[in-house]
C-alpha cells in the first residue's frame, strides 16, 4: 500500500546557536505526489529545503532522497533534483539564455533544452535581455526554468509563486499540477498560503515553529473541517442533558449546544426531542470550518484536536 | 570534464563585470608609469643605466610588480566572488550536481589564468616600451619573462587566502581590507625574515634562496587552497 518514498527525513534538526529552526522533522513524500509544504513565516520551510538540497548541514538527523543517503550520494541525488530556493538566483548582467547556459554546462544537457524550458515558462520573447531588467515574476519564471533544465525527477520549489501576478500564479500552478501526470515528476512545493497549495497538492505537511504538526492527504485535512451543528435554546444546561440522554454526543459552548457531524435525520430527531421536552429552539446552525480555518487552527494550536 | 565545464561557466559569468578591464589595467598601468618616468627623465636615466638600459627598465618595473599583483589579486577575487554573492547565486549553484571542491578550485583556476594573462601582457608591454624608448634590439627576453612571471608564483599563497576570504564572507570589505593590508605590508618586504610569505614574491625573482621561495610559495599556496576548499565544502550556504 505504501508507495515508494522519494524524500524521507528522519528526526531532522537544525539549530542556530542553540535556537531550534527545525526540530525532529519526519518528512515523507511519495513518488508522483505533489506535496504541499505549509507553514507561516519563519516556520522552518526554507531551512528544511536547504537541508534537503545539501546547502546546510542538519544538526541532527538524516535525509534520504530516492532511497539514498544525501550525505553519501549527494551529487547523484542532486543530478535528479531541480530546485528553486526562496527568492530567485540569477546573474543580473547576463541574459536568460546565458544564465541557463551556466547551469546547462554543469548539468551537461543538450543546448536545445534551454529553448524548451524558456518556452515552458513563457520567457522565450524576453530571453535575450539582461535579467536585471526583469520583473520579479519574470525572474521567478527564470528560476523555475533552471530548475526544470536537467529533466529532474524531483522538483523542490520554495514559494515558487512569490511575486507573481494572478495570471502568473495560475500559470505556474497549472505547470506544477501537470508535472506528475505528464512527466512523472514528484514535486515538493512550499507556501504559507493553504489556498494556494490546496489547488495543486495531493498531500500536505504543515510545519509550525520547526515542528511538523500535520502530515497527511489534503482530503484528510478537509475531512477534519469538522462540520457540526450548533443549536441555540432557552435553557442550554437542561437541554444538553436531554440530548445526552438521547445518545447525542454534544458539548456546551458559550451557551450554545454543539454537536459534531449530525446527519439530517439526527438533526430532526434532536430538535423534536428538545421541543418535546418543552425547550424553545431559537436557532439551528450548521457550522462549517473553511480549510483556512483549519490551517489557522493547526498552526495556532500546534495540532488538530 | 566537470572542472573544465565549471571553469567555462565562470568565464561566462565574469563578462561585463570589469574583471577583464582590471586584467588589462594592471600591466598597462605599470607600463604607462614607466613610460612617464623614462619620458620625463630620458637623458638622466639613459645615462644612469648606460651599462644595461634594458636591465634599467626592467628594474624600474619589477619593483612595483609584487604590490600590483597583490592589489590585483585582491580586487580580482572580490569581483569574482561578488558575481555569486550579489544575487546570492550560491544556493542555485551549489544545489547543482557539482562538488563544492570543483566550484572553489575552478575559481582558483580562473584567478590563475587571469593573472597569467596580466603577466603576459606585462611582458609584451615591457618589450613594446623598451623598443619605443629605443633601448636597442638586443632584447633580454629571458629576463623579462622571468621577472614578469616569477613574482606571480610568490603570490600564490596570497591568491589562495584572498579567494577564500572573498568567497566566504559576502561582505567584501573584509577581504579587500585584508588584501590592501598585505599589499602595503609587502612594500617593506626587504625588512622581513625569509619565512614571511610577503617576502616571497621578491625572493622568487632572484637571490640566493630563490628556489626555496618558489617551492615554499607553491607548497603554502596549495595548502591554503586545500584548507579553503575544505572549509568551503562544509559551510552552510545562505
Ligand atoms: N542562518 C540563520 N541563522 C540564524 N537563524 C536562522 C538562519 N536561517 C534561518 N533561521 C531561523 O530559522 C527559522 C526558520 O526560518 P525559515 O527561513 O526556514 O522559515 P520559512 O518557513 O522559510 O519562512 P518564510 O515563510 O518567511 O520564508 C526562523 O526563525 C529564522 O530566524
Ligand atoms: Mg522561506
Amino acid at each position: 500500500m505504501m508507495s515508494e518514498l522519494v524524500i524521507q527525513t528522519r528526526n531532522l534538526n537544525k539549530r542556530y546557536r542553540g535556537r531550534s529552526a527545525v526540530s525532529n522533522l519526519n518528512l515523507e513524500i511519495a513518488k508522483g505526489e505533489i506535496y504541499g509544504f505549509l507553514g507561516p513565516n519563519g516556520a522552518g520551510k526554507t531551512t528544511t529545503i536547504r537541508m534537503l538540497l545539501g546547502l546546510i548541514r542538519p544538526t541532527e538527523g538524516s535525509v534520504q532522497i530516492f532511497g539514498k543517503d544525501l550525505n553519501k550520494e549527494k551529487l547523484n541525488i542532486l543530478r535528479r533534483v531541480g530546485s528553486l530556493v526562496e527568492y530567485p538566483s540569477y546573474y543580473g548582467h547576463l541574459t536568460a539564455v546565458q544564465n541557463l547556459e551556466t547551469v546547462r554546462r554543469i548539468l551537461d544537457v543538450p543546448r536545445s533544452r534551454i529553448d524548451e524550458v524558456l518556452d515552458i515558462v513563457s520567457l522565450t520573447k524576453e530571453s535575450k535581455r539582461a535579467v536585471k531588467g526583469y520583473s520579479l515574476g519574470m525572474k521567478q519564471r527564470l528560476g523555475i526554468a533552471s530548475a526544470l533544465l536537467g529533466n529532474p525527477e524531483l522538483l523542490i520549489l520554495d514559494e515558487p509563486t512569490n511575486g507573481l501576478d494572478p495570471a502568473g500564479i495560475q500559470e505556474i500552478r497549472e505547470l506544477i499540477r501537470e508535472m506528475p501526470q505528464r512527466h512523472g515528476i514528484t514535486v515538493l512545493v512550499s507556501s504559507h498560503l493553504l489556498g494556494e497549495i490546496e489547488q495543486m497538492a495531493s498531500t500536505v505537511g504543515i510545519i509550525r515553529e520547526g515542528e511538523m504538526v500535520f502530515q497527511n492527504t489534503i482530503q484528510n485535512l478537509k475531512d477534519r473541517a469538522s462540520e457540526g451543528i450548533r443549536i441555540v435554546v432557552s435553557e442550554p444546561e437542561e437541554a444538553i442533558r436531554v440530548a445526552m440522554d438521547q445518545g447525542f454526543e454534544g458539548t456546551m459552548q458559550q451557551g450554545m449546544l454543539q454537536f459534531p457531524n449530525l446527519n439530517d435525520a439526527q438533526v430532526a430527531l434532536l430538535v423534536k426531542r428538545l421541543v418535546d421536552s418543552s425547550h424553545d429552539v431559537y436557532r439551528v446552525e450548521e457550522k462549517k470550518k473553511s480549510l483556512e480555518d483549519i490551517f489557522l487552527q493547526v498552526i495556532g494550536e500546534g495540532g488538530i484536536s | 570534464m566537470m572542472w573544465g565545464r565549471v571553469l567555462s561557466t565562470d568565464f561566462i559569468k565574469i563578462r561585463g563585470k570589469g574583471i577583464w578591464f582590471l586584467v588589462f589595467l594592471g600591466p598597462i598601468g605599470l607600463i604607462a608609469m614607466q613610460a612617464l618616468n623614462f619620458g620625463l627623465r630620458y637623458d638622466y636615466l639613459m645615462e644612469a643605466y648606460k651599462e644595461d638600459v634594458w636591465g634599467g627598465l626592467i628594474v624600474n618595473i619589477v619593483i612595483f610588480i609584487p604590490m600590483s599583483l597583490i592589489m590585483g589579486i585582491t580586487l580580482l577575487c572580490s569581483l569574482m566572488a561578488n558575481v555569486e554573492h550579489q544575487t546570492s547565486s550560491w544556493k542555485q549553484l551549489l544545489a547543482l550536481p557539482v562538488s563544492r571542491m570543483t566550484v572553489f578550485s575552478a575559481k582558483f583556476g580562473l584567478g590563475v589564468i587571469l593573472l597569467l594573462v596580466s603577466c603576459a601582457l606585462l611582458v609584451l608591454g615591457t618589450i613594446a616600451l623598451g623598443l619605443g624608448l629605443q633601448l636597442g634590439t638586443d632584447i633580454p627576453y629571458q629576463d623579462i619573462v622571468r621577472f614578469c612571471f616569477l613574482p606571480f608564483i610568490g603570490t600564490l599563497p596570497i591568491l589562495a587566502l584572498q579567494l577564500w576570504l572573498s568567497l566566504t564572507y559576502s561582505n567584501q570589505a573584509i577581504s579587500v581590507s585584508m588584501g590592501i593590508t598585505i599589499a602595503i605590508a609587502s612594500l617593506f618586504a626587504a625588512k622581513y625574515d625569509e619565512w614571511v610569505p610577503m617576502k616571497w614574491p621578491n625572493m622568487a625573482l632572484d637571490g640566493p634562496h630563490q628556489i626555496e621561495a618558489i617551492v615554499a610559495s607553491l607548497f603554502v599556496g596549495f595548502t591554503v587552497l586545500l584548507l579553503g576548499m575544505a572549509h568551503f565544502s562544509r559551510k552552510d550556504v545562505a
